[in-house]
Formats: structure tokens, sequence, C-alpha cells
């Protein structure tokens, strides 16, 4: 069982909160994810920005605008990655990425590097399992137990997740619903059904994210789901506090207290 | 190990080039677009209504056209242009628009979406959206469409929402990055009519597919003329489909040489031109696996061209197979010098070109002298500039009464 495996059980769900990586600088990035971490996350998200994030809606790719104000290099991603780790060894890191970062990186490179600074887990949401680089990565990554996570959505058929589960390890990503990731009002019809038909799928976690922001949401999927992914709503904090650290890191903390206790479980586990 | 890798078989690459590395939540619309086409492809039916259109609403087959004024000119070889200006809209985009289109008709869509850099494929979409009762949504960068006012109000006058993109350069870049996140949105009830020969496996096959026609066209249209094939094809390449339209009929006669012309800019610093070809490394962008301008971090670097239809970091996969393999020459021409042959087609021929294809004019100018007379040039005349008036007369101070 790797290690991102081991953090889940059947009684509790997980909190997986998200951070892009220098945003708004990397230093602060630190203070983030221990204030996320000390909130109650089991699992940190950080996104390595990107020019072109394909996926990712406004929130984000604000955030991505305002680390690539600054000089971007992958060693850097790197350092703050392993200042992470050091700090909170027991949680799990796990990268959200773009392929052409990581791909002009070099998948060795990448992935001896990203272990070593305390990496366990990537999903790379413009990188399908079936594309002829997947293989390649996959074998670097699980050469050194870091799992390649990936997205199924409500547009995955039942064959195309057969094929997924080939490659899939650590966690699944369901994505709740249609589109790029940001905070949406109301969750999709059926969610659970297709949770749980992935869940059977798979016979590994599914984690649901996109569109998650509130407590309450939250708590509604996790009776269901293994994790709870947010991201754009963490970055929201970000964007409104980010300048005055002291404030963003309570309100960070405060935000992930906030919807670690509400999942399911969490009583039962705290 | 799984080893049925579908789609990337031999068809969705260009050799190492193409592919699809789009969101998952897109694969499930690939694949049913794919089926779709192919089913068409084989349809006498479809076949059929395509030729009507072509016909009765684009006004194909374009004429070609002896450049006699401007073959004097150049003092070399003849020069033949394929004149893509003279289809309905204006340019060669809507050979793919209305195939596209007729594809999300027969795929019971009933919203279309389209990025566009200069705004041809805009107004094209935005035709189709008004001919098969489409909504439209256009995604066009904010400095495009300052540069290209004409078009937005064109896009308007045909029913389309214009959409601006202020994220990135506000370019075509960050419009096609904008239209496959609407997509993903909406994906269920809306076909995106990708504009170029870009983006995930099926669309550079169809958007080539369906630009072919040009090249199928100029090759009879020419043995007709002369009684030959011509010595040289120019096109200019952006994304590249009016190039590998023209360039794929010519691709099996290893005479004919072929030659697609970039942007050069204003300079070889990464922003100041588009010439993915000299400056571009194998990355991933839009969905596809291509030549891409970006730092040694595998951050896209911004574009720059004065054609704004020129403005794309990235390339066509299959263009990146081409230049590879050396099939086609790529080539750049500067702003200023397409500028200059923007003025100077007008005034030796009496017709006013994109400001794209003023690239490829000012590129076949020196060849015409290298190769010498005897010998044939046939240009593909992308699209009529007179979306690019205005810019061009700013740019050269013609409206101030400082004509160069």
């Amino acid at each position: 069982m790797s290690a991102i495996q081991s953090v889940f059980s059947e009684k509790a769900s997980v909190f997986i909160p998200y951070i892009s990586l220098g945003d708004p600088d990397y230093e602060s990035c630190v203070d983030w994810a221990d204030a996320l971490i000390r909130g109650g996350a089991g699992i940190l998200e950080l996104g390595i920005p990107f020019s072109d994030p394909v996926a990712d809606g406004p929130v984000i790719q604000k955030a991505f605008q305002r680390a690539l104000a600054h000089p971007f290099s992958m060693d850097q991603i790197l350092d703050t990655t392993a200042k992470i780790y050091s700090k909170h060894p027991h949680v799990p890191l796990v990268y959200l990425t773009y392929f052409n970062p990581i791909y002009r990186y070099g998948f060795e490179t990448f992935a001896e590097k990203a272990k070593t600074s305390g990496i366990q887990g990537l999903i790379i949401p413009d990188l399908p399992y079936d594309a002829i680089e997947s293989e390649e990565l996959f074998q670097s990554l699980k050469k050194r137990g870091i799992d390649l996570i990936h997205l199924v959505t409500p547009a995955t058929k039942p064959e195309r997740m057969k094929g997924i589960r080939h490659f899939a390890s650590g966690f699944v990503y369901y994505v709740t619903s249609y589109g790029v990731t940001g905070e949406r009002k109301s969750v999709s019809e059926g969610l659970e059904e297709r949770i749980r038909l992935t869940k059977k799928t798979f016979s590994l976690p599914v984690c649901a994210g996109f569109g998650i922001s509130t407590s309450e949401q939250a708590a509604r999927i996790s009776e269901y789901a293994d994790g709870i992914i947010i991201g754009s709503a963490v970055q929201r904090i970000i964007e409104e506090n980010g300048r005055n650290r002291e404030t963003c890191v309570e309100k960070l903390r405060e935000f992930s207290a906030s919807v670690s206790s509400s999942l399911r479980g969490r009583e039962a586990v705290s | 190990m799984a080893k049925d890798r579908g789609f990337t078989g031999k068809e969705g690459y260009y050799g190492e080039f193409g592919g699809r590395y789009a969101p998952e939540i897109l694969t499930r619309a690939l694949d049913e677009l794919e089926t779709a086409y192919r089913r068409l492809k084989k349809s006498k039916k479809f076949e059929k209504e395509l030729e009507y259109y072509r016909r009765n609403y684009i006004g194909r087959p374009s004429p070609l056209t002896y450049a006699e004024n401007l073959t004097k000119a150049w003092g070399g070889a003849r020069i033949w242009l394929k004149r893509e200006d003279l289809n309905h809209t204006g340019a060669h985009k809507i050979n793919n628009a209305i195939g596209q289109g007729l594809i999300a008709k027969s795929m019971g869509k009933r919203r279309v979406i389209a990025e566009t850099g200069a705004g041809q494929h805009g107004v094209a979409t935005a035709t189709v959206g008004a001919l098969f009762g489409f909504d439209t949504v256009v995604y066009m960068g904010e400095e495009d469409l300052r540069r290209q006012k004409l078009n937005e109000i064109r896009m308007q006058m045909l029913g389309a929402k214009v959409v601006g993109v202020s994220a990135g350069t506000a370019t075509l870049k960050d419009a096609t990055s904008e239209a496959m996140r609407d997509w993903a949105l909406n994906v269920d009830h809306t076909h995106y009519i990708v504009g170029s020969a870009i983006g995930p496996h099926p669309f550079p096959m169809i958007v080539r597919d369906f630009q072919a026609i040009i090249g199928v066209e100029s090759k009879k249209q020419f043995r007709k003329a002369e009684d030959k094939l011509p010595d040289a094809v120019v096109a200019c390449v952006g994304g590249g489909s009016n190039a590998i339209g023209i360039f794929y009929e010519f691709l099996k006669d290893k005479k004919v040489k072929l030659y697609g012309v970039e942007a050069g800019g204003r300079g070889t610093s990464p922003g100041e031109h588009s010439a993915t070809m000299l400056f571009g490394k194998t990355g991933f962008l839009h969905g596809t696996k291509t030549l891409v301008i970006q730092d040694e971090n595998g951050q896209v670097l911004p574009a720059h061209s004065v054609s704004a239809g020129l403005d794309y970091p990235g390339v066509g996969p299959e263009h990146a197979y081409l230049h590879e393999t050396g099939r086609v020459s790529y080539e750049s021409v500067s702003d200023e010098n397409a500028l200059d042959a923007f003025l100077e087609v007008c005034r030796v021929e009496g017709i006013i070109p994109a400001l794209e294809t003023a690239h490829a004019f000012r590129f076949a100018r020196d060849l015409a002298k290298d190769l010498g007379k005897k010998k044939d040039i046939l240009i593909c005349l992308s699209g009529r500039g007179d979306k690019d008036v205005a810019e061009v007369a700013r740019l050269t101070g013609i409206l101030k009464g400082e004509i160069l």
C-alpha cells in the first residue's frame, strides 16, 4: 500500500486542499501549506504553475499568473516542496501539473527529484492514460513509489475506466462536474452513484474535486467520497489575503479546520 | 499493461507529433467527433451536401489567377495565386467552418464555439452559425479585438456573441485556452469548431481534410492552365490550416518544392516573433504534441506578429512533422517586410491581401528571383486584407499622408 493510500480509511473522509506554488511567492507557500495541514488536511495538493492551464478556471489561472510574474524554475518548486515536507513528513504531498513542464525537465530527473523532495503522487490533467508518453512516465514514477493519480469524469465511459485502472494508483480524482476548476453553487445530479461505481471499478479510494467550495458541500459529498479536494476556494483566500502573511495563515487554518471537521468520520479519528 | 491504445494508433500522429493531450472531460466528445467524422467521410450524402455548400455558398472552386504584374515586377519566376480571398467571408477559413458545421449538425449539437486571432475564423464560424441556426460564441483576445475591429462587428451582425479574453497575452493562444474551457463545460450540446490544423486528435486531421480542397483544385487548375505542376508552392503558417490545405495534395509530388512562411516579427528574442519552426521545441500545447515556443522550464512564451492570424506560439502537428522530415521548408518574414509586401501587392496587382498572406508574398518575391524565369510559383492567397487596412494604415502612416 502506498503512503497515499494509507491515509484513507473506511471510517473517515480526507480533506485535500490545493495551493498554487509561487503565489504570491515561494516562501509564503510553505506557511500556507503549514496552516492547511494544521487545520486538518490529510493530503496536500501542490500546483506547479503553467502558462496555459486549460483545465483551470479563473481563480487558479490568476494564481499561476501571479506565480509566473517571478522567475520560474522547477528547482525552486522542488526546494519549496522539500521545505513543506520537512515540516510535515507524515502528510503526503501530491503535485498537480500540466504535462509540458515535466516533459521538458525529463521524466527520470523529475521523478527522482520529486521523490527526494517528498512527493508521493502526481496528477496531470492533460496527460491521458493512453498517450504514448504515459507508460514511460508511469514506469519512472512506479520505480520510486510515486503514484500516478488519474482523473475520472462524468464523461468517462465504463470501458475507458477499465483502461485507466491499469495505470491508476494512490487514489482516483473524480471530477464532480463538467467544466474547469472553480467554485460552484450546486453539485451535479447522480454524483453519489457515479462515485460508487468508480470505487467499485478501481478498488482505490475515490476523492471528489472541481467545484466544491464550502463545508456544507464537502460534508455532503464526504458521505460517499473518500476525500474532498478543494482548490479555487483555498486559492481565493490566498488571492484576497496573500499579501498579509499572518492574516492569510489564520484564514487558511480556519478554512481547513472548518472543512476537515465537517467531513464524514472526522470526529471519530480526531 | 493495456496494449490497446485506441486513438494513439498511427492515425492520430504525424511522426512523433499530434495525438491527444486534452483534459479527460473532453475525451468522450473527441471520440464521438472522430466516430461521426469517419462515418460522414464515407457517406455519399455528406459528400454531396459538402459539395453543394462549396459550390453554391462558398463560391468554389476559387479561381487560379496568373499574377502578370507581380511576375513582371519581380522579374523572375511566374507568379500564380490561388484565390481563397474570393471565398464567401473572404478567406480559406470558411472551407473548414462549413465542414465542421455540417458535422455539428449531424451530431445534433445546437451550439458552436470558436477561437479566433484575426477574426476570419470567427466570422466564418458566425456565418455557419447563422446559416445552420447554431448559438455561436467566439473567443478572441482583447489585443486582437483592437486590431481587428471590423471582424468583431461582422461577427456581431451575424448573430454571434464575441467574448474578449484578457488573460495572458490577450491573443490567439489565450482565446484558444478559453474556448477549450468553454467546451469542457458545455461539451454535451456544443461543438468546438477549431479554426486551424491544431488541437487534440481528430481536429488536425479534420481541418486538413476540409482545407485540402485548396490543393486539389490548385493542382487541377494548374494542370489545365499550364499542363504541368508548379515548381514551388508558398503559403503562410500560423497554426497552418491554409498551408496544409494547399500542400497536402502536392506532398507526393517530390519535384514540387513546398514553402511555409512564418512571422519573423520584429526580432529574434522571445516575444518578438511567431517563428515556431525556427525557435520552437517539442512540447504540448492545446491538446497536441508539436513544436512550441517555450522557455527551458516548459512555460509557453508569448508570440508576436503584426498579423493577428499568425500570432501563435505553436503550429499544427502535421507541419512539425513535415518540418522534421524536410518535405516542407519553413522560412520567416519580418513585420516590416510583410507590410512592404502588403502595399506592393495592393499597388502592383490590385489585390489587398491579408497581412498573413503578405508574409508569403514577401518570401515568394525572393524565391522568384532565385528560381528565375520559366519556373512557376503558386502562392496561397489565404484571405483578403479588408480586416487589416486600418492597422496597416496606422502602422505605415498612410492616414497621415506619410505614404511609404
